[in-house]
């Protein structure tokens, strides 16, 4: 060994374990928002998830979530390695060693490390997500809409980050080379993490911005458009959520350094305690980092128990096994063709209703947007014709419902769902409705709602003013509602997918429309605008079962068995993407615990050994450090987890001020999810502290 | 060979300025090995980081061989700590991944290729502080006393004007304490090597030449040794600090 260079990678060599974890954290930090990133650009998903829709914007909060997290969690690793490899650039300028011979050997081992890590990172992203995705596809299941495509442009993305890991590593390793005094340098190594004083009242004062944030985050959009008619800049929205950011920092501080009751056992803890206060700073970060990582895996993992749990709940809360409507136009199966498949598939039908059902002109209040210096404003501005919706008479109604509604003339209800959650889509009021061809306007004083979750949106009126609005009306504006049950409803699954395919089959091109589309409104867009965005992307009916035909399809059937049965393989992409995000931030989430925690065991190895020489038993040194192991998980796993079930439960409740069954529900069986991920992380935390252990020769039982 | 006059040096700590050196001078001269004793707070540490330029003095000037240091920019700093300096710190400052010998060849390396010159004399001095058995063993692996006599031996490699000690036996037994300063010793007078060290340590500094004894921020009073014999000389040093207890 004879040139610097050679002592150089003589050091690196004795030094593996530092350069090794640096270089996992790397390695790992990239791998994990490569696959996220490969995974969000993958035109799969955007095949599927709707342009500007909350899911697209879900995805992207949490990949945000995912690159400061994981962003942070680099930052960390890296200035960990730097303030142990300081010593060593400390006794190399001491001895007269010069920054300029220091940094040039410096870059090169870092420009080897970053390359290496952050390249492999990069490069196994992509694998990992098509991995992951066809494991998904073999175990849980899969559809043609599955078949995982990625766009190149998505590894620009995971070069961004590769880049910014690159950046931060070279940046923090030349200010560590640039720091001027050598005695700071010598003894930084030796120096912990001071954190100042902090007050009794963080806590407390944490948990309140935490649930003002929280609180503030999610209703300012609405005061935003609602009150002041404005839809301001998403960035702004966002900025409402800082306190809750802030609240959650003051919260684990208070947590690290104070605790939330003063323990019976002081001076028993008093070692554990201390620790953790001196690595207050980074601990806080790390737990902030991970709280924020856990809170988006869940944010994640919930929709699809969310969901599911309110789809199966709405299935089964259904008033009728089968159901579908059809434009009188189209040659659809009649109640005959329809008896004789059931017969075919052995299927009894207990009980047939068909009734009549028109499109008519209603009034109301549209929504005039504005684009003006501030963004997009909007005033309302009353039309008496607005759009059209489907009415019934009251027989017709009472024939499907068994219901026994008399309306007056003049009268019209509305009919709402039962969970009360699409009223801002239907708001089953009128004053004004119109007979679109004839022409002719009837005025109606809109009495209470009815709910039903199949007819919602429509309208009931009287038998006689039915009759005197529809009149003139062609079949393209008469609809035919069927209703109609079977014996053994879970056991008709080939009667109802043979039913569905006949229905598509035998529907022409001119109702393949999504189920926003409007005559009305498309004959006003066209006129005004000379485009009507429904028509924009077509419909086929080759993809009747890709989730957005099943989802979007204005006259998708309603059949209880068929909706049950596919709702996996109908939601499959969203359902997946987001099971796919939660691992990937839980993998981020254990690999940052690990990570701190083996930092602890790293830095603290002399304090242990001088407790052991002091004469501290196994017990007590075990006892220690696994409460300082057990803080760094269960602070952020509670933490996290609280919030975002508090945030969850928020957002159900404010839909429409009540917990719906389905709502708790689904809440229930995401408490069951968190059962099960906080299962995996304890095992996760028995697996460290076992590991922290062996790092301090400690042996891992009392 | 080094000259220092009129040190001063202060602290800012938060609002208040602590003058830790208020004008120190003295000179030490070739193959000299002089010590500097004093309380806590008296300014032994802050005067040695000053020499070796670890932190800037206020005003004064240090002269080493002619050269005002404090005035050279960094590059030409590094090259003398390299060539006309050598280190022994309290906490020995070895690197772990290295052995004792590339320990003590390390300043060598630094300053250029290593010939074979090098590695002879690194070898000698191996022989020279009795650690020839170690020299492939790695600091983990060896004690304390071992340790400094690597640092010592560290510090002699580029045969530099003069040797900066701070503390070197504050962190060992009084056996390893002795091997160390026996090796200073050895190095003076073996070697011709001219040694400054700090310590609180009256019986390592009773080997000196010359103590120079610092109270607040000045020199109290200077000791030679001369001719008297080293537990004498320990004796009126300790009589020295008994009285400068009494003021």
């Amino acid at each position: 060994m004879k040139q610097f260079s050679e002592v150089y990678s003589h050091l690196r060599r004795a030094n593996k374990k530092q350069y090794a974890l640096l270089a996992g954290c790397c390695f790992f930090s990239v791998l994990l928002i490569t696959a996220y990133v490969c995974m969000m650009r993958s035109p799969t998903i955007l095949n599927v998830l709707p342009e500007g829709g909350d899911s697209r914007k879900q995805v992207m909060m949490i990949f945000v979530l995912a690159v400061i997290g994981c962003g942070a969690f680099t930052t960390y690793a890296a200035g960990l390695f730097f303030r142990q490899k300081s010593r060593e650039t400390g006794i190399f300028l001491a001895l007269g060693a010069k920054r300029g011979q220091l940094k040039k050997e410096l870059m090169r081992e870092l420009a080897l490390l970053a390359l290496v890590s952050c390249g492999a990172g990069a490069l196994l992203g992509g694998p990992l997500a098509w991995g992951l995705w066809q494991i998904f596809r073999v175990l849980v299941v899969d559809t043609e809409q599955m078949s995982l495509t990625f766009d190149p442009k998505a590894y620009g993305l995971a070069a961004a980050f590769s880049g910014f890991v690159i950046a931060v590593l070279f940046f923090l390793g030349s200010r560590s080379i640039r720091k001027t005094n050598i005695m700071d340098i010598v003894q930084e190594a030796r120096k912990s993490e001071p954190i100042r004083d902090v007050p009794r009242w963080c806590g407390p004062v944490g948990i309140g911005l935490l649930a003002a944030g929280g609180f503030l985050g999610y209703i300012m959009p609405s005061v935003f458009i609602l009150v002041l008619h404005w839809y301001p800049p998403e960035g702004l929205t966002a900025v409402f959520y800082l306190p809750a950011l802030a609240g959650l920092y003051m919260i684990l501080l208070h947590t690290v350094v104070n605790g939330w009751h003063r323990s019976r056992h002081r001076y028993r803890d008093l070692i554990a305690t201390s620790m953790m206060k001196f690595q207050g700073r980074q601990t806080v970060n790390n737990m902030l980092v991970m709280s924020v990582l856990i809170a988006g895996a869940y944010f994640a993992g919930f929709y699809t128990p969310m969901l599911g749990t309110g789809a199966m709940m709405s299935c089964d809360s259904r008033p009728v096994d089968y159901a579908y409507h059809y434009r009188a136009d189209q040659n659809l199966p009649s109640e005959q063709e329809v008896r004789a498949m059931a017969q075919e598939y052995g299927v009894t039908i207990t009980s047939w209703t068909e009734i009549p059902m028109a499109r008519l002109a209603v009034d109301g209040y549209e929504r005039v947007e504005t684009q003006g210096p501030v963004g997009i404003t909007w005033e309302e501005e009353y039309r008496e014709i607005l759009c059209s919706d489907l009415f019934l008479s009251e027989s017709s109604y009472n024939a499907l419902t068994g219901e026994q509604l008399d309306l007056l003339p003049g009268r019209i209800c509305g009919i709402m769902d039962a969970t009360g959650d699409g009223r801002g889509i239907f708001g089953g009021e009128a004053t004004l409705v119109t007979n679109y061809l004839t022409g002719e306007s009837y005025p109606v004083t809109p009495v209470e709602t009815r709910k039903h979750d199949i007819l919602f949106g429509r309208f009931v009126v009287d038998d006689a003013d039915y009759a005197r609005m529809t009149a003139g009306l062609p079949d393209s504006w008469r609809e035919t509602m069927v209703f109609f049950d079977v014996a053994d409803c879970e056991e008709s699954y080939d009667f109802a997918k043979a039913l569905f395919n006949r229905i598509v089959d035998a529907s022409g091109p001119e109702v393949a429309v999504v189920d926003s589309w409007d005559p009305v409104i498309r004959d006003r867009d066209m006129a005004e605008k000379g485009s009507y965005w429904p028509e924009v992307e077509s419909f086929s009916y080759d993809q009747r079962n890709s989730s957005y035909f099943r989802l979007y399809w204005q006259y998708m059937p309603q059949f209880r068995v068929l909706d049950k049965a596919d709702f996996v393989r109908t939601l499959a992409v969203f359902l997946i993407l987001f099971i796919f995000i939660a691992i990937i931030c839980f993998a981020a989430v254990i690999v940052i615990a690990f990570t701190r925690c083996m930092t602890i065991a790293l830095t603290n190895r002399q304090v242990y050994e001088d407790m052991r020489k002091l004469g501290a038993p196994n017990a007590y040194l075990y006892s220690s450090i696994r409460g300082q192991v057990s803080r760094v998980f269960l602070v952020p796993a509670l933490t996290g987890t609280g919030l975002i079930y508090g945030f969850y439960a928020m957002i159900m409740y404010f839909n429409d001020n009540r917990l719906t069954l389905q709502e708790l529900a689904g809440m229930g069986v995401c408490l069951a999810l968190v059962a099960a991920v906080s299962a995996l992380l304890y095992g996760v935390y028995r697996l460290t502290l076992r590991s922290v252990c062996r790092a301090l020769k400690i042996s891992a039982s009392r | 060979m080094l000259t220092v006059q009129n040190l001063h040096k202060s602290y800012q700590v938060g609002k208040t300025e602590y003058e830790v050196l208020k004008g120190v001078s003295f000179q030490i001269e070739k193959g000299e090995f002089v010590a500097v004793m004093g309380p806590s707070g008296s300014g032994k540490t802050t005067l040695l980081n000053c020499i070796s330029c670890y932190i800037p003095a206020d005003s004064g000037s240090i002269r080493l061989d002619g050269t005002q240091i404090a005035r050279l920019d960094e590059d030409a700093l590094a090259d003398v700590r390299n060539r006309k300096l050598g280190f022994v710190f309290q906490d020995f400052l070895l690197l772990d991944g290295l052995t004792v010998r590339q320990n003590i060849l390390l300043p060598a390396i630094i300053g250029g290729s290593v010939s074979s010159a090098e590695e002879n004399r690194a070898d000698r001095l191996c022989e020279v502080f009795g650690i020839c058995a170690i020299r492939d063993k790695y600091p983990a692996e060896i004690s304390g006393g071992e340790k400094q006599r690597t640092a010592v031996a560290r510090a002699l490699i580029n045969q530099p004007l003069l040797i900066l000690a701070d503390e070197p036996t504050g962190n060992l037994d009084s056996k390893s304490s002795r091997a160390v300063i026996h090796s200073f010793e050895q190095a003076k007078t073996a070697l011709g090597a001219t040694i400054f060290m700090v310590t609180h340590d009256s019986f390592a500094a009773s080997f000196c030449d010359r103590v120079i004894i610092l109270r607040d921020g000045l020199v109290w009073r200077t000791l030679t040794r001369g001719e008297t014999q080293r537990a004498a000389f320990q004796d009126r040093l300790l009589d020295a600090v008994r009285e400068m207890g009494k003021e």
